[in-house]
């Protein structure tokens, strides 16, 4: 059953966040007997409140508190006010998530090495490789159970996938399948398998994809080891003379203040909050905020180069039947120079209901021609092309000078350019993904330039050296012992490939590094 | 491949948050073209008159035309607006001013206000001297919305909306394309 602590008791883990790197977190510790209070800032809702609803979903689990943005990026221009798309609930954005299951490749652990010096990037190699990762890659796969890995089949291909397979193979491409998706395609671990609902974004009403919310978190509970604190939004960290972290003070569900001891805090509030939390604990002895000696908290944000085709058909499609991104073409992920840029990019199928379809096709559009392309809803496919973004310092969270949230905190600011070689990537994906469906008898395709980011890294990055990146290899921070980093904003690359593999695979691997760490009173 | 009945009827579920009366005068139109009189119903308890009604709805159907929708789809599509304007001053003034700048703009164009000019590409010529501004902005945001997520709209695109009560599409289709 569920734990209860004490605020007082100074010998637990504070995780804060429990999505996949706080989630996933929790219930490793639970497993080796360390107890945990997770303080999750949305509210706890289940499985039968999900609903096939794409508007009712976003506004029930979407983080709607108020952020700003600036730079040249395109979100900045047509989302202002939201520039990402991450959830406030216990399970956080693995509600959401499409489920695109990815290791990462073995040179996008090293771009630094791999790709030299750029001009304008703030390129790092991980202190770690993938030879390192593999172990936990698999026990990730595993425990989320991915299809296409150990054993377990992948998920049949949809009307849609087939559409993109056709393209693929007109194009000579060899690499593409039904995508590595943490969704059962046979029944396992107690939950349902794929009925190819076609909501997986909004909330998987049968639980047959992987979200911490009805995984990992009941199963930490069921330790005894675990505490979830629902409605629980952290403001400070706190630290004694000696630079030790002791604990946290939250905001609990009537807004009262509470402050919850620790032995250690994990901060997995995903690569927006968790460095704005780090920044709004500044102290006289950490005037820059924690874990900031190198001044890198909040800084190299990645999204990943993404942009969107939708073609249209003469004939039917139904892009909306069937798991929502269960399609993938990965013969543009390889690292090959030539093409005009580093690092590589995934298609992966991208179908959207009619409302979101239609409100975000061409933002700002109207009359005849944008219509005509909502008439041909029915006929339409869409790809995703998702690729490595390369960090520059000066994409960054910061804590906005005047904006203070409801709490009185500053609340934080959205800055990202587009490198040079993000765009010449999404100029070389856009012609590849019309070549792929025009080769099929495609009639128009349509460009949509990044919709508000899903995947946000890199704002606390793991560095071999402390003066490069706020995390170890383990991400724990660099300057105080018992303080942990334990979402994507570790990243010290974006990969080509969705980041929450790798975020639960880091998790995995950390829970082991804090058992040993306890076990010798290291920290 | 399983294809979608094209033809389903509108239904007449309320789905709006909108005022009963707003939803009463919608339903009342059966699914025709607004009428006058019953525009101007709308308009009662103070809210915009009915002049000012018909010029945003062709204003609206001016921005997302879809000739398989017919009025009655944007007129829920712009109940809302008409709920706000009645609670909320601002709005009420920002509403009125646009469509009078619409109706002026006609005016220089063809002599006639904005919704008496039949001709649809000197409506558009209008319209693209006001995009951009609060009025068009307000309007496109709450209208692009309260359109496209009517239930009674999805069929007509051939979308079919929630699956997970039916299902999903498991044994329903999700893979019996036959054209490739």
């Amino acid at each position: 059953m569920p734990a209860k602590f004490d605020l007082n008791d100074s010998s637990v883990v504070v995780i804060i966040g429990s999505g996949a790197g706080g989630g996933t977190l929790a219930n490793e510790l639970a497993r080796k007997g360390i107890s945990s209070v997770v303080l999750e800032a949305g509210k706890r809702i289940e499985i039968t409140d999900f609903k096939n609803d794409e508007d009712g979903m976003f506004g029930l689990f979407t983080w709607l508190d108020p952020r700003t943005t600036s730079g040249s990026w395109y979100v900045a221009k047509t989302s202002p006010d939201l520039p990402v798309w991450i959830c406030k609930l216990v399970g956080g954005t693995t509600i959401h998530w499409g489920a695109c299951a990815l290791r990462f490749q073995e040179h996008e652990f090293k771009p630094r090495t791999r790709y030299g010096a750029i001009a304008g990037a703030n390129l790092l190699d991980w202190p770690i490789d993938l030879k390192e990762m593999e172990p936990y890659y698999d026990r990730a796969e595993l425990k989320m159970g991915v299809t296409g890995t150990h054993g377990i089949p992948l998920l049949p291909a949809s009307s849609h996938g087939k559409v993109l397979f056709a393209g693929a193979k007109k194009m000579g491409y060899t690499k593409f399948q039904t995508t590595n998706m943490a969704i059962n395609s046979v029944p396992r671990d107690g939950r349902a398998s794929c009925q190819q609902t076609g909501f997986c974004v909004q909330g998987c009403t049968f639980g047959a994809k992987w979200s911490t919310l009805y995984t990992e978190i009941p199963a930490a509970e069921a330790t005894g080891k675990t505490e979830i604190r629902p409605e629980s939004q952290v403001l400070h960290i706190e630290h004694d003379a000696s630079g030790k972290v002791t604990g946290v003070v939250y905001a609990d569900s009537k807004g009262a203040l509470q402050r919850q001891k620790a032995r250690i805090v994990a901060v997995a509030g995903n690569s927006i909050e968790s460095p704005r939390l780090l920044l709004n604990s500044s102290s006289s002895k950490f005037p820059q905020g924690l874990a900031n000696s190198s001044g890198q908290v909040g800084k190299n944000y990645m999204r990943h180069m993404t942009s969107t085709v939708f073609a249209i058909f003469d004939k039917p499609v139904h892009m909306y039947r069937g798991t929502a991104q269960s399609g993938i073409v990965m013969d543009e992920a390889r690292l090959d120079t030539k093409r005009g840029f580093v690092g590589g990019y995934q298609m992966e199928l991208l179908p959207q209901g009619l409302p979101s379809f239609a409100q975000n096709i061409v933002p700002g559009a109207w009359g005849r021609d944008r219509a005509s392309i909502i008439d041909s809803y029915a006929n339409i496919a869409g790809v995703w092309l998702i690729g490595e973004d390369l960090p520059r310092e000066t994409n960054r969270i910061t804590l906005h000078p005047q904006r203070k949230d409801k709490f009185g905190l500053p609340i934080p600011n959205v800055h990202s350019d587009d490198h040079p070689n993000d765009l010449a990537m999404q100029k070389h994906a856009f012609a590849q993904a019309d070549a792929l469906y025009t080769s099929i008898g495609a009639k128009r395709t349509v460009h949509r330039l990044p919709f508000p980011s899903t995947h946000n890294m890199g704002t606390n990055r793991m560095s071999e050296k402390p003066q490069d990146g706020v995390v170890n290899r383990y991400g724990q921070s660099h300057d105080i012992k018992n303080l942990f980093v334990s979402d994507g904003s570790q990243f010290t690359s974006s990969g080509g490939e969705n980041p929450t593999l790798t975020i639960v695979a880091l998790a995995i691997r950390q829970a082991e590094y804090i058992a040993d760490q306890m076990a010798h009173s290291a920290i | 491949m399983r294809l979608l009945n094209w033809t389903r009827r509108f239904s007449r579920r309320g789905f709006l948050a909108g005022g009963a009366a707003t939803i009463a005068a919608v339903a009342a139109t059966g699914g025709t073209v607004l009428a006058d009189s019953q525009a101007g119903s709308l308009a009662e308890a103070g809210r915009l008159t009915s002049e000012e009604l018909r010029a945003l709805l062709k204003f609206t159907c001016d921005l997302f035309p879809h000739d398989r929708l017919d009025d009655s789809f944007y007129a829920r599509a712009i109940a809302p607006l008409q709920d706000e304007a009645a609670k909320d001053a601002p709005t009420r003034r920002l509403l009125a001013g646009g469509v009078a700048q619409l109706d002026r703009l006609a005016m220089a164009a063809s002599g006639k206000p904005f919704a008496d000019v039949a001709d649809e590409k000197t409506r558009v010529a209008v319209i693209k001297q006001i995009d951009g501004s609060a009025f068009f902005t307000k309007v496109y945001g709450d209208a692009i919305v309260g359109l496209y997520n009517q239930p009674e709209v999805w069929p007509k695109f051939g979308y079919e909306g929630p699956s997970s009560a039916l299902g999903g599409y498991l044994h329903r289709g999700f893979s019996d394309i036959d054209w490739l």
